[in-house]
């Protein structure tokens, strides 16, 4: 078992001190981490660098610096590697001229999977876009485009699948079934790395996670942990009444308050557990006779809560 | 092989959609409709040299260039435009089969379409004339142009969206302009080649005609193939190595 939780124990992609920088701009930096079977999700903002991530990964670019190897090798010495390698990407990447099924069959023919027919079918019937297969993908919706680029990466049954935001555009059933599907797959023993920035949908489909934030690796384990890390985060709430000093002079007295200010009436308080807060914050008001109108947490956007996360580290 | 095919078919799909299908069509078959309308009362000679001064005024110097790169350019340019070469450079094929497959799909439209254009073009002068020896040729030429200028815009397309403009401005400006005023750069002009290949295979009597009319200096028959086999494998390997050595996203 290995301490870092980061690497796995047996890994089909390892990522070895990687840095990817464009001119001035460094979009990766240093990150060394490994994935095995099963679902990994990627997590992190948008512009955090996954995208770049999977993009060395399938060796659509090069790292600047550090070592990438997918099932053994890296990728884009040995194209023959890419019959294990499905990546759906984020942007376009289809043919609007072509129907969902030449689409994956032509991915299929390409794949070299010698009964491309079958092969068709089955990918488009697993991703459940049967009835609209013989239509052209320039009239499909960003979730049905993502369905059909899904499909063409499984057609040749890939034993390392890379998904790049492969939920977005879709709508809650399509979303439902992908994640379903996700964990099927993860389940069979193939390696599933999916990105997102939203930490709910990567909750739901995988059990490890990792997390990247301005290009580098800002958290790594199982999505427990993660969110364990995120619970002594202080949060800063907005809470708007009409005895803001009062109820700020009250609430100093409340031992899970850090602090408060008051800022043209309106009062920002400083604690460790939200949930906490919330709950008594209603008996202080009713003890001091405030009324509340507004109580927000301020800066609790995952991208503040990933920040301190690297902070942390 | 079959990635070769599959290849080869979809940039051919891709490249000529139905609207480009029509419009390539129809301005192929321009310099013959040009042709019939000028030519009515023309007979023999006169007919020839009104037939050559459309080879040598419309379908070598505007059809077939600008057919050639606008078709040449979006083959490969379309595809990292659309996002879909990550599609494409994702498959257990050789680099070498995919840029040989985008080159040939090129090609094969845009020779298609030239062909199509001198083929009419000279069954009408053969229909006027009862000469018919001048159709190969005229196809010959067309389609060895059409493979210079996918050989030089195929790759280009894929480094910039503005290879259409920057081919116009090479046609107009270097092989209509400079090269017509300096000949001995003639044999860096594309649709040069392809009149090369058009003089050497018609009759005698026709080739001293475009001399007459002032052709010189084209290179022989020779020549011309050696240079643009040369030009085609130079321009699969260059494609090969970029799409091996770039980062692709």
């Amino acid at each position: 078992m290995t301490s870092n939780p980061a690497l796995v124990e047996s890994p089909t992609i390892e990522v070895d001190d990687v840095s990817k920088w464009f001119g001035q701009k460094v979009a990766v930096s240093n990150i060394t981490c490994s994935f095995g079977p099963g679902v990994t999700g990627l997590l992190g903002p948008n512009g955090a660098g996954k995208t770049t991530t999977l993009r060395m990964l399938t060796g659509l670019i090069r790292p600047s610096q550090g070592d990438i190897r997918v099932l053994g090798v890296w990728p884009r010495t040995k194209p023959s590697v890419y019959s294990n390698i499905g990546l759906v990407p984020e942007d376009a990447a289809v043919y609007p001229e072509m129907t969902a099924r030449e689409y994956v069959r032509y991915a299929a023919t390409l794949a070299g999977v010698s009964d491309a027919q079958a092969a068709t079918d089955r990918a488009i019937d697993t991703v459940a876009l049967d009835d609209a297969a013989d239509r052209k993908l320039a009239g499909f919706s960003k979730g049905m485009r993502q369905r059909a680029k899904v499909a063409a990466a499984l057609v040749g049954d890939p034993q390392v699948l890379l998904l790049d935001e492969p939920l977005n555009g879709t709508d809650p059933v399509q979303r439902l079934h992908l994640i379903n599907l996700f964990q099927q797959l993860g389940d069979e023993g193939r390696t599933v790395v999916v990105s997102s920035h939203i930490l709910d949908e990567v909750e739901r489909m995988s059990d490890r996670v990792i997390a990247i934030v301005d290009g580098r690796l800002a958290a790594a384990g199982d999505v427990a942990a993660i969110r364990s890390a995120m619970t002594d985060i202080p949060y800063r709430v907005r809470i708007e009444t009409d005895k803001s000093r009062v109820l700020a002079a009250r609430l100093l007295e409340e031992s899970l308050v850090h602090g408060v200010s008051v800022d043209d009436g309106i009062l920002h308080v400083e604690t460790d557990d939200l949930a906490a807060l919330g709950g008594r914050v209603p008996a202080v008001a009713h003890e001091v006779d405030a009324r509340i109108t507004t109580f927000q947490p301020e800066d609790a956007s995952l991208e503040s809560v990933f920040r301190y996360l690297v902070r942390k580290r | 092989m079959r990635a070769l095919r599959s290849i080869t078919g979809a940039t051919i799909r891709q490249v000529l959609g139905l609207r480009r299908a029509i419009i390539f069509g129809l301005a192929a078959m321009a310099p013959a409709l040009v042709f019939l309308l000028t030519s009515q009362a023309l007979v023999d000679e006169a007919a020839l040299d009104r037939f050559l001064g459309m080879v040598i005024g419309l379908y070598f110097p505007l059809l077939v260039p600008i057919v050639a790169l606008i078709i040449s350019a979006s083959a490969l340019g379309d595809e990292r435009r659309d996002g879909t070469l990550s599609f494409l450079v994702l498959r257990p094929i050789p680099r070498s089969v995919i840029s040989g497959s985008k080159f040939l799909g090129a090609v094969l439209v845009a020779a298609g379409l030239n062909a199509l254009g001198g083929a009419a073009l000279a069954i009408v002068y053969g229909v006027e004339t009862g000469s018919w020896d001048v159709v190969l040729p005229l196809v010959a030429g067309g389609i060895v142009a059409s493979i210079v200028y996918a050989s030089l815009f195929v790759p280009l397309g894929f480094f910039t969206d503005r290879a259409v403009l920057i081919g116009l401005a090479f046609v107009f400006i270097f092989e209509n302009g400079i090269v017509s005023a300096l000949s001995g750069l003639s044999t860096l002009s594309p649709w040069r080649l392809g009149l090369s290949t058009f003089a050497a295979l018609v009759p005698d009597q026709v080739a001293s005609q475009l001399v007459d009319i002032g052709i010189a200096n084209l290179s022989g028959l020779g020549s011309a193939l050696f240079t643009t086999v040369v030009i085609a494998a130079l321009s699969i390997a260059a494609t090969t190595l970029v799409l091996r050595r770039r980062d692709l996203a």
